[in-house]
């Protein structure tokens, strides 16, 4: 459904690229997650990839077209979410949803159902200006499938929502994968790309450093630990050490064997941790 | 596309009406043309206005009414009040058999003057039709004031809905929702037609309430109609600039403030230059948009003229739209 090569993009239009050399395929009804510190070209490759920023360099298809030469009709096949809420202030939700849908050809959802999925569904007639954070957040989400995509960019879409919405939105995301969605996740949440994607790429300083799913990245970068809490002249103690590294291990029997263990946990690794692991950079 | 157009078009009324400033630019045409049929003088309106005693001379009084406004008071303190106010009455009243004219003293002479050789004239027992002057007309039957004051106010009205474009491309920018419709099948040219319908609604609407009720409605409306319209081109495309360079509604609005500049310069050089001096103006397409106006509402427009006017004005347009357009798509595509 996304087909990317060779792609740069440099917002000066010379060698200093935003995006450097990114290649990937997404399939259909796949939810890839694009992972990256702030800056790191997520958001342009997104942008590239939705219309939003003109192709410069590479090939991308999206949905079979070329975003070389876009036509409108392929807007028809997208649905946005944006990071930051776009709606119309002095319009209710209802009349956002309203407005949007009326500039698509195909069919579109209901305004109030799309409101009742995100748990707007009471808040219809209330302007979006008067609208929380989070309750823009969540029209921007509902507005991206009034048009039913085919292909879903999702932005940072669980940013700003308290753990129940986050968890609701999450739902929504898998119900749409289950109809064959292709959803391009943006995100710096290692745990939702790690809940969502099946595969997860990492970028850093516009480079797609690699690309797998989250299973496989913990099999081949993920070391198992154990947190290890024990006593040792009447002071508490607190360790993590691999269980695969030999030195740990010795470790690891050397505190059994000699003191008191107070609290013993094993750990897998995060894929925050393996991306520090494999980039060398935290997320923020 | 055109369900598209029209769906952008009635998203910004809907907000329009919303918003004070923005309703109030919608009204202002209808406010203006009230304001103007309260301070203009009518064709049959006189000068002079007489304050004198009912029931005192009847016969005098339907005399003076052919020639003056007239207002009864029961008695001479009520005349002498009315006098006394800011305006400017004359009070005529009895003295033994005669008469006497009472003025606040501030009057301009020649109303004055004139109500003096109106009385003269009912005691002589003078009629019109006693007159041998042959009366030859040019045919000016429209109060030269109030065509000045439509005139204007149509093209401020042509005028103000690029400002409304400002201000709704002000609120787009504020909300963040260009990048929202860029990534819908709209195209970037159906957008910015969809927003430039206010910008030429507004002044069609707004020309047309003007004319109908400040009592110009027999014109021709085709004649305006392209007059105002090419004027608008040039006030939309203004207002996308002023839009995209502005990230809040006040400031946009004063930012557009600066186009009433070339506008007041032509009419002020059109209606109290000499002739020599009108070349002056020829470079601000609103020169001829006033001077297109001024011949439709005088009812002495010929086509060829209005469509010459019309030329002019879109040439110049057309220059500066080749100037201001790539400005508009860069700043649309980077929002």
């Amino acid at each position: 459904m996304i087909t990317v090569k060779n792609l740069h993009h440099s917002y000066s239009r010379d060698e200093k690229y935003a995006v450097k050399d990114v290649s990937f395929e997404i399939e259909k009804g796949e939810i890839f997650g694009f992972l990256g510190p702030s800056g790191a070209g997520k958001s342009t490759t997104q942008g590239v990839l939705s219309g939003l920023l003109q192709l410069q360099k590479g090939e991308v298809t999206v949905a079979g077209y070329n975003v070389k030469h876009i036509k409108n009709k392929m807007f028809n096949e997208i649905g946005m979410s944006f990071e930051i809420s776009n709606v119309y202030n002095k319009m209710t939700a209802k009349e956002n949803l309203n407005f949007y849908r009326k500039l698509f050809d195909v069919e579109t959802r209901e305004p109030e159902d799309l409101l009742e999925m995100v748990g707007l569904g009471d808040k219809g007639n209330i302007k979006a200006g008067d609208f929380s954070k989070g309750m823009k957040h969540r029209l921007t989400f509902a507005r991206s499938m009034i048009n039913n995509p085919s292909i879903w960019f999702l932005d940072e879409p669980t940013t700003g929502l308290d753990p129940a919405i986050a968890a609701t939105i999450k739902d929504i995301i898998w119900k749409e994968k289950k109809k064959e969605v292709t959803t391009f996740l943006t995100t710096h949440n290692m745990h939702i790309a790690d809940e969502l994607c099946d595969r997860v790429g990492f970028i850093v300083d516009g480079e797609l450093i690699l690309i797998d799913s989250p299973k496989n990245l913990k099999l081949q970068y993920g070391e198992k630990f154990v947190d290890i809490e024990f006593v040792k002249d009447g002071e508490p103690i607190k360790e993590s050490l691999s269980t695969i590294d030999d030195k740990d291990k010795a470790r690891i029997k050397n505190i059994i064997d000699n003191y008191e263990i107070q609290t013993m946990h094993t750990k897998e690794a995060t894929l925050e941790e393996i991306f520090i692991k494999v980039t060398g950079r935290g997320l923020v | 596309m055109l369900k598209k157009i029209w769906a952008v078009y009635i998203r910004d009324l809907k907000v329009n009406t919303r918003e004070f400033i923005t309703l109030y630019l919608l009204l202002i045409p209808i406010i203006f043309a009230f304001v103007i049929n309260a301070l203009a003088p009518s064709i049959n309106d006189t000068t002079v206005k007489l304050a004198m005693i009912e029931g005192d001379n009847p016969e005098q009084v339907e005399y003076l009414e052919n020639f003056a406004k007239v207002s009864l008071y029961k008695d001479i303190e009520k005349v002498t009040e009315r006098v006394e106010r800011r305006d400017n009455y004359v009070g005529i009243l009895p003295e033994g058999d005669g008469y006497y004219i009472i003025t606040q003293g501030n009057e301009p002479a020649g109303v004055v003057d004139f109500t003096k050789a109106l009385q003269a004239l009912y005691v002589l027992d003078a009629k019109v039709e006693d007159s041998t002057a042959e009366i030859i007309s040019f045919g000016m039957d429209i109060p030269p004031l109030k065509k000045m004051l439509v005139n204007i106010s149509i093209l401020f009205t042509s005028v103000l809905g690029g400002m409304l474009i400002a201000i709704n491309i002000v609120e787009e920018k504020g909300d963040n929702t260009i990048s929202a419709v860029n990534v819908t099948p709209i195209s970037r040219m159906g957008f910015i037609l969809g927003k430039s319908m206010t910008g030429l609604i507004l002044p069609i609407y707004g020309s047309i309430s003007i004319i109908l009720i400040t009592g110009f409605s027999h014109v021709n409306l085709l004649q305006m109609m392209l007059i105002v319209l090419s004027a608008s081109l040039l006030s939309l495309l203004i207002g996308f600039v002023e839009g995209l360079a502005n990230d809040d509604m006040m400031t946009a609005a004063g930012s557009f403030k600066m186009i009433f500049l070339p506008v007041a310069g032509a009419v002020a050089v059109a209606e109290a230059v000499s002739d020599k001096w009108q070349w002056t103006v020829w470079w601000i397409p609103y020169y001829w948009t006033y001077k297109g106006n001024d011949a439709v509402l005088s009812e002495s427009a010929t086509w060829p003229q209005i469509l010459l006017y019309t030329g002019i004005i879109l040439a110049l347009s057309g220059a500066v739209f080749l100037l201001l357009v790539p400005k508009v798509k860069r700043g649309l595509e980077s929002h």
